[in-house]
């Protein structure tokens, strides 16, 4: 019983923590966005623009990723069963 | 139970999936303890393998005037990385040329190597961690070296000294962030594909999993491989760059 609600509760919690996707999603989106509209308004400076912008994504991308960990973590590598 | 819920989920359905760590490929007793290489590492030596014989092959009989389309290809892949470290590092950074087209053909093919049946060694963070620790070191020897002792150590309080915690917490967030992002990237497209492959495996008893996930392998395995290996030898030409004092 206690292992059930142990496995239920780092289910949820896995599922909670993808929840962080949103910002970098949102991140991304924007930078992406803006690069457009650089590149729309200086053709010629296309390439600058894309590695500024993979730098910014990739950035952008660091804390979606901090959720992603823990939510593998509490998948695969799950601390909590331990301590029962 | 090391495994959580996904074993709970397989007693029910009698199929498992689960993801590994690491196989221990070589151990062996020496001084008294036993030592562990892991798969990991078993997996860099045959890439090293790879990426020696194919540049050793491409820069044999160089000639002033190219002549052959090998050659070419040499020529090319040089130039491609010089121009990159000069556009992101300028003309002083010169030394790191070779060490940023060695980083990027190295992860690139670590990345690539679940394609061949292998496991991904940058699905194990302490690979990619070391690969960030090296970019931790070359910082800080590029800010020593540039700024001396006085100016390393004033980089902390600028610009202004209650900046000081917040300095040296970037300074080693840095490393960590790029290690997890490659890890990351990499080990959830292994999940991915790994659960794509254990759900079409039920469907028409195993044949369904023949050429559907290629196309996720495409993305997961390809491009993002592609993209991480580049964002990771672009934020270290950045972040050497910017720990430049002078």
């Amino acid at each position: 019983m206690e292992q059930a609600i142990v496995l239920a509760a780092s289910a949820v919690g896995a599922g909670l923590a993808m929840i962080a996707g949103l910002g970098p999603g949102i991140g991304e989106g924007y930078c992406g966005g803006k690069a457009v509209e650089a590149v729309g308004r200086q053709p010629e400076a296309s390439g600058a623009i894309t590695k500024q912008m993979i730098i910014g994504d990739a950035l952008a991308e660091t804390t979606g990723l901090y959720s992603l960990i823990i939510a593998l973590l509490l998948m695969y590598a799950n601390p909590f069963i331990g301590q029962l | 139970m090391p495994n959580g819920y996904m074993k709970l989920l397989a007693e029910e359905t009698a199929r498992t999936f689960t993801v590994d760590g690491p196989l221990k490929s070589i151990t062996f007793d020496f001084l008294g303890r036993e030592w562990v290489i892991s798969e990991s590492v078993v997996v860099q030596w045959v890439v090293m393998v790879v990426l020696a014989i194919f540049f050793f092959v491409l820069g044999r009989n160089l000639k002033v005037k190219p002549t052959s389309r090998r050659q070419m290809i040499a020529e090319y892949i040089v130039g491609t990385f010089t121009g990159q470290v000069d556009d992101a590092m300028g003309p002083n950074y010169k030394a790191y040329r070779p060490y940023i087209g060695s980083l990027f053909c190295f992860i690139f093919l670590s990345c690539i190597m679940g394609i061949f049946g292998l496991r991904n060694p940058t699905s194990d963070v302490s690979v990619t961690g070391a690969w960030a620790i090296i970019t931790f070191v070359l910082v800080f020897w590029t800010k020593l070296k540039t700024g001396g002792v006085k100016g390393f150590l004033k980089s902390y309080v600028e610009p202004a000294p209650f900046m000081l915690p917040f300095n040296i917490i970037g300074d080693f967030a840095n490393p960590i962030a790029q290690a997890l992002r490659l890890f990351g990237n990499n080990v959830s497209g292994m999940v991915i594909g790994g659960l794509v492959y254990f759900a079409l495996g039920g469907i028409a008893g195993g044949l369904a999993s023949i050429g559907i996930p290629a196309v996720l392998s495409l993305y997961f395995d390809l491009f993002s491989a592609f993209i991480q290996s580049y964002i990771f030898v672009t934020l270290t030409m950045a972040y050497v760059s910017m720990a430049d004092a002078s």
